[in-house]
């Protein structure tokens, strides 16, 4: 109930606004040549770091975006983009 | 016969003592007895538009500029522009007319879509604080401004327009129509201790007139 | 009994008389008291019997550690009637006694403790298996507390609010009124939380002075004085901090006052920093007996003479074991308690001037000595002191033993906020080892006891405070450190445990009759650590939250074990005080969605129910199978609100390619005019979402979805398109148009006569789209659809003028005879016709396949990349999937219920939808089904819950059950 999240358009905000949207996993991948298997991963299987994950979160009763950041998931914090990752 | 007329979505429990019948809509005027505020005051009746567009930024809605940053608002001449994100602003038109929805394509009325409320007077923000998280009397914030949150756990846009330090003050509240029985009940539930009434239109007019002198 | 009524530290009005009634008579209290107070007053002095034993309890702490003095209040069980003030009318009862408190029939129990060992319940409770049950339902009578009725109602009004702030203080005594001041300084708005119903914390009661000679009761009020006119300071008072959680949200609940419009409400408070000055408890003594009526803390009996007027006793014996002891003796005293002899556990350390002033008095003072037994029935009348060591005993006559081995700070919100605790050997406390971020502690829970060291590191607190929540204080932190430097630091505390005694009788915990005994016990069969033993034993787990053996259990542990590890303390979860449900309940307002509609529709006769966030009209009579309803729609016509349906617009240049990516139709086909049905899938292939698409001109279009669905489209439709940068724009407008249904053979009928568009079937085909304005005010937009299988239109019309709307349809379709249908009859119109509704024919792994809307998909728009296609195409391949089926019942009578189950051997399936379809006469269905048992005349076997072994039986039949070709919604 804690959780403060930072949206990009509204600021820090209570994290019961917000609906979780998964690990990011980045773009779809094109159909082409895709195999059930590779399409099942990019779908299903999450990396579920203990630690500083990149997340997608959406601002549900707020502004309506869409938009990554960065979690302790050990401490469920939100915090800065780790400098290994820029 | 039935009539043609036009239905808010919030009713009060009193009856209005004035009204005025304007574009099928039943204006409520004034009340008996709304006493030394705050107030409650239905506004469902005021034209509100959506402007969607990519340069959002680049629009003048109402020869009014649209404020660079979101969450920043614009009011003058009874209109209040304000920028939701990147590419999307509300315009609510807040005087006895509005004029007509200009002919491009970003612009969507959605006069009908909300509950429009102003909840304004004396501790008015003490109010807003048994039914939202928001912070409005934030020091670093200045009105007028915009909150896209929830309130009430529903979500809502919410414009301040006016705030002390002591609570007292006001702001326009709208959130998806169907919600009106419920905010309604719930607003003035948490505000009866507090002497909140229905108010009328004047007194609302009168109220935004003080600001923008 | 006579109160002292004109001492200056008075927290009471004596002159305003309030009546409660405890055990039936009507007793007086005065403004100010505590229900527990009052009843002192009174005479009571035994106010319940204890857990397990039924040992007699009295007033102990004053503070509400321990259930001693639970009550049940005005039919609340459980009510802690020391943090209670009394109101005028309460109705007070005792708790877990047979007969009274004073005289309870159970009191033979406490006899009985050898048969009950540590771990009795876990060790006993198991065989022989046939005595148990019934052993455990008496066992069960005869321990507990409180007792609420089940159908209890609780009364009162339960606020809640969520308060924002910079700083945040827990604690109103000198150190947080100082911390508090100190960061208003800055400008910031500070919220100040006190549990007590006033601001002064220690030094509200005590008349020994600070070093310019002030008294402290006076200094508190001067200090309360200036953070009430202090405009940026938010006191709580009366208010318990509850919780503390990341980011420092702290939450609290606040009692009302005899002026405020609530019971209770629940404060949450968001602040970017907060001080701790919680202050210190009591660490209780432990000895024989410790817990009789008569034994109190220090604390207790000087609050009860300088609080309350209430001297505790006439005849005292101390023993304690800090400075507070020594001066609560010389101030009673001198208010008129005669003192036998204050025994001090300390051989050394006390204040000097602490001394004097009992010699002074010629208390005999013995150091090194300690309360070894408190003897006495239902009170205390004669202690034995012993030597620390338990050398010499000796025995004094008193009715009042003030005992206290010593303080244990209050660090609960530290606890809470997951800070590392550890011991710390000078003042014997357990203290935070790193405290949390933006977290400081002030005050005497650091273990400075100097009035003025108090309140400079309040003062520092708070400054700090202010400083992490972004202000700039200047040199102003560097000050408040040299001046908190200059003054006495933490005191030695004092570290003995237990009396010299062997602890069958000394209560380490109060609310689980837990002693050091079953201590012992617990360690001789092996357990070590605190936390565990704290489990096994129950020592803590009450309503007191270890309030009374949290600090003291640790430290017995270690001692016990010889531990050379320094002793671990038990933890502590929110809420830290017991709270009503009702408070964290708050307004629970009912926030639901009500269509523009809604208030004929009760006119009406609607039944309702709550469907998602909507209230909705489910049945138009007591018939709930709606025989009427639909015959009406499948021979005359019938209208139904249908607002809830998601409606929205989405505009801009790249608005189809985001309709590509969502929908499994091939979008880039709509025609003018024209509506398309179709669906959005998940990501593997799982149907989610349909309804229809308009395209309402160039990069424009209109859609609906179901009702359930409308509050995620947008985010739905983002989120598949979050890495594209495409340029479209959604406005959601479910609300802003309400939905008229009108259905039925007459239909058309009925809507010619008010609108004067061209119905024919060549100008308003099935699937077609028309806009038009009505009385040249209302902007309708109009669908014909065939949902239920009939000639139908659906009319969108504003929300504002949708009851005019539909007044003029049902004016106009009065001499039809149209009436309304309800959620349920529609429902079984389109299950005659086998529509689906998604949530009802499918569920979480219910495909587009599986519906057998595979036609639907358009599989030449890869490059659309749709949500759902992959895995579609994988599924197209996989055997022995669900599918959708009709199904009829051989006994037309008897339709199977939703959710029955396909059985064989195994389950094979479910029954969806089924009902007593009126316009076939049939008992039929849907039902998803293996793919084995999906041909046409297969027969199923279904399973009822509380069918008793007997199956119902249906064969698959041929679907839609009701005009197959469509001619009826076509025509």
């Amino acid at each position: 109930m804690a959780l403060i999240l930072t949206c990009p358009v509204c600021g820090k905000r209570n994290g019961y606004e917000f609906r979780y949207g998964g690990e990011d996993k980045g773009p779809r991948p094109a159909e082409a040549g895709l195999t059930p298997a590779a399409w099942c991963d990019y779908v299903h299987m999450n990396k579920c770091t203990a630690g500083v994950l990149k997340e997608w979160w959406f601002h549900r009763d707020g502004c309506g975006s869409w938009f990554t950041t960065w979690r302790d998931t050990t401490k469920n914090l939100e915090v800065a983009q780790p400098e290994a990752s820029k | 016969m039935v009539a043609i007329k036009r239905q808010s979505p919030v009713q009060f429990k009193v009856s209005p003592r004035n009204t005025e019948v304007r574009d099928n809509w039943t204006v409520a005027l004034e009340y008996d007895e709304e006493g030394r505020g705050p107030w409650l005051a239905d506004l469902a009746h005021k034209t509100r538009w959506d402007l969607q567009d990519s340069k959002v930024g680049e629009q003048r809605p109402c020869d009014l500029a649209v404020p660079a940053t979101p969450g920043s608002c614009t009011f003058a001449n009874d209109t209040l522009v304000n920028r939701m994100n990147r590419t999307q602003t509300s315009v609510y038109h807040l005087g006895a007319a509005a004029p007509a929805l200009p002919d491009f394509a970003g612009y969507t009325d959605v006069t009908e879509s909300t509950v429009f409320l102003a909840l304004f007077g004396p501790k008015a923000f003490h109010i807003a604080e048994k039914l939202s998280a928001l912070d409005f009397l934030d020091p670093a914030k200045q009105a007028p401004f915009l909150y896209q949150g929830p309130f009430c756990h529903v979500p809502c846009q919410i414009v301040t327009l006016e705030k002390a330090a002591d609570g007292s003050g006001g702001f326009l509240l709208t959130c998806s129509r169907g919600y009106g029985d419920s905010m309604i009940h719930a607003i003035l539930e948490a505000g009866s201790s507090l002497g909140l009434r229905p108010a009328g239109e004047n007194r609302f007019s009168a109220w935004i007139r003080g600001l923008q002198e | 009994m006579n109160r002292l009524n004109q001492l200056p530290t008075l927290r009471i009005t004596p002159s305003e008389k309030l009546s409660l009634n405890y055990r039936g008579k009507t007793v007086q209290g005065v403004a100010g008291d505590t229900v527990a107070t009052a009843l002192y007053a009174n005479g009571v002095r035994v106010f319940a019997r204890s857990l397990k034993y039924h040992r007699p309890r009295g007033l102990y702490s004053l503070d509400g550690e321990c259930s001693n003095t639970c009550m049940d209040v005005n039919g609340v069980p459980n009510v802690r009637t020391e943090n209670t003030l009394l109101k005028d009318g309460m109705v007070v009862k005792e708790q877990n006694v047979k007969g009274s408190a004073d005289r309870d029939w159970l009191a033979f129990i406490d006899k009985l403790d050898w048969m009950m060992p540590a771990g009795f319940y876990y060790k006993t409770m198991h065989k022989p298996a046939a005595v148990w049950p019934v052993a455990m339902k008496q066992i069960r009578k005869a321990a507990g507390i409180g007792v609420i009725s089940a159908d209890y109602q609780m009364r009162g009004q339960y606020d809640e609010m969520f308060v924002k702030a910079e700083v945040t203080v827990i604690g109103g005594g000198a150190a947080g009124m100082s911390a508090a001041l100190a960061a208003a300084e800055s400008g910031q708005r500070v919220v100040l939380l006190e549990s007590r119903p006033h601001l002064g914390g220690c030094f509200d009661y005590r008349v020994s002075t600070t070093a310019e000679g002030t008294p402290l009761y006076q200094r508190a009020r001067e200090l309360a004085k200036q953070v009430e006119q202090t405009g940026n300071i938010r006191t709580f008072k009366h208010t318990s901090m509850v919780g503390a959680y990341n980011n420092n949200l702290i939450t609290a609940f606040q009692v009302g006052g005899a002026t405020d419009a609530f019971t209770e409400r629940y404060i949450e408070i968001r602040s970017d920093s907060v001080v701790v000055a919680t202050g210190c408890i009591e660490r209780p003594l432990i000895f024989d007996h410790n817990e009789r009526p008569g034994v109190m803390q220090v604390g207790c009996a000087h609050r009860m003479a300088r609080t309350y007027g209430l001297l505790p006793g006439s005849e005292a014996v101390f023993s304690v074991g800090h400075d507070l002891g020594l001066e609560a003796a010389v101030d009673l005293f001198d208010l008129g308690l005669k003192i036998n002899c204050v025994a001090d556990i300390r051989e050394d350390g006390q204040n000097p001037e602490l001394m004097l002033a009992l010699a002074e008095r010629k208390i005999p003072v013995l150091k090194g000595w300690v309360a070894a037994k408190a003897h006495g029935g239902k009170k205390v009348e004669k202690v034995t002191l012993s030597t620390v060591e338990g050398t010499v005993n000796r025995q004094f006559p008193c009715d009042l033993l003030v005992a206290s081995a010593g303080l244990t700070p209050v660090t609960g919100p530290f606890i809470l906020a997951q800070a590392k605790m550890g011991y710390d050997s000078l003042t014997g406390y357990f203290l935070p080892t790193t405290v949390p971020e933006k977290m400081f502690p002030a005050g005497r829970l650091t273990g400075v006891n100097d009035p003025a060291a108090i309140e400079a590191s309040g003062r520092l607190a708070g400054l700090k405070a202010a400083t992490a929540a972004g202000a700039d204080m200047g040199n102003l932190v560097a000050a408040a450190e040299k001046a908190a430097a200059s003054l006495p630091g933490p005191q030695r505390g004092c570290k003995l445990v237990t009396a010299p005694v062997k602890g069958r009788k000394s209560f380490i915990c109060f609310d689980e009759d837990t002693t050091i005994k079953n201590i012992k016990q617990a360690i001789e069969m092996g357990f070590d650590v605190p936390e565990l033993i704290k489990r096994f034993t129950s020592a803590g787990t009450g309503p007191g939250q270890g309030g009374i053996p949290g600090h003291n259990l640790p430290l017995f542990v270690a001692k016990y074990t010889a531990s050379i590890n320094t002793p671990v303390p038990t933890t502590v979860r929110p809420p830290l005080v017991p709270t009503f449900l009702a408070t964290y309940a708050g307004y629970n307002h009912h926030m639901f969605k009500h269509t523009p509609l809604h208030d004929s529709q009760i006119k009406d006769g609607g039944i309702f129910r709550n469907i998602g966030v909507w209230q909705r009209a489910r049945y138009f009579s007591d018939d709930f199978d709606c025989k009427e309803e639909i015959l009406n729609v499948r021979n005359n016509v019938g209208i139904l609100d249908g607002s809830t349906l998601g409606k929205f617009r989405i505009h801009g240049p790249d608005a189809l390619k985001a309709l590509q990516r969502v929908y499994v139709s091939d979008m880039s086909k709509l025609k003018p005019g024209r509506i398309k049905y179709s669906a959005m899938c998940n990501d593997d292939g799982c149907v989610i979402d349909d309804g229809v698409v308009v395209k309402l001109r160039e990069n424009d279009y209109y859609l609906t979805t179901s009702s359930a669905r409308a509050g995620q489209t947008v985010e739905w439709i983002r989120y598949h398109t979050r890495f594209d940068g495409w340029d479209f724009s959604l406005v959601n407008l479910t609300d802003a148009m309400g939905v008229i249904n009108i259905s039925g053979p007459n239909s058309g009928k009925v809507l010619a006569k008010v609108i004067d568009i061209d119905l024919s079937s060549e100008a308003f085909p099935f699937s077609g789209y028309q806009e038009f304005t009505l009385k040249d005010a209302i902007f309708v937009r109009a669908m014909r659809l065939g949902f239920v299988g009939e000639l139908s239109y659906e009319l969108h019309v504003p929300a504002s003028y949708t009851q005019a709307v539909w007044d003029m349809l049902k004016e106009a379709g009065a001499e039809f005879g149209i009436r309304n249908f309800g959620v349920e009859a529609q429902n079984v119109l389109r299950m005659e016709k086998c529509h689906v509704i998604l949530g009802s024919e499918s569920e979480q792994r219910t495909n587009l396949l599986d519906l057998g809307l595979g036609f639907l998909w358009d599989r030449k728009k890869a490059d659309a990349k749709t949500v759902g296609a992959v895995a579609l195409r994988q599924a197209e391949k996989d055997v022995g999937r669900l599918k959708l089926v009709g199904i009829r019942m051989e006994d037309d009578n008897r339709p199977a219920r939703d959710g029955a189950l396909i059985v064989d051997n195994k389950v094979r399936g479910y029954v969806a939808t089924m009902r007593k379809s009126f316009s076939t006469g049939q008992a039929v269905g849907m039902a998803l089904v293996e793919s084995q048992l999906a041909d046409t005349g297969t027969r199923l076997e279904i399973f009822e819950d509380e069918c008793n072994g007997v199956r119902l039986y249906a064969r698959v039949v041929a679907m839609p059950f009701y005009d197959p070709k469509g001619e009826r919604m076509k025509s």
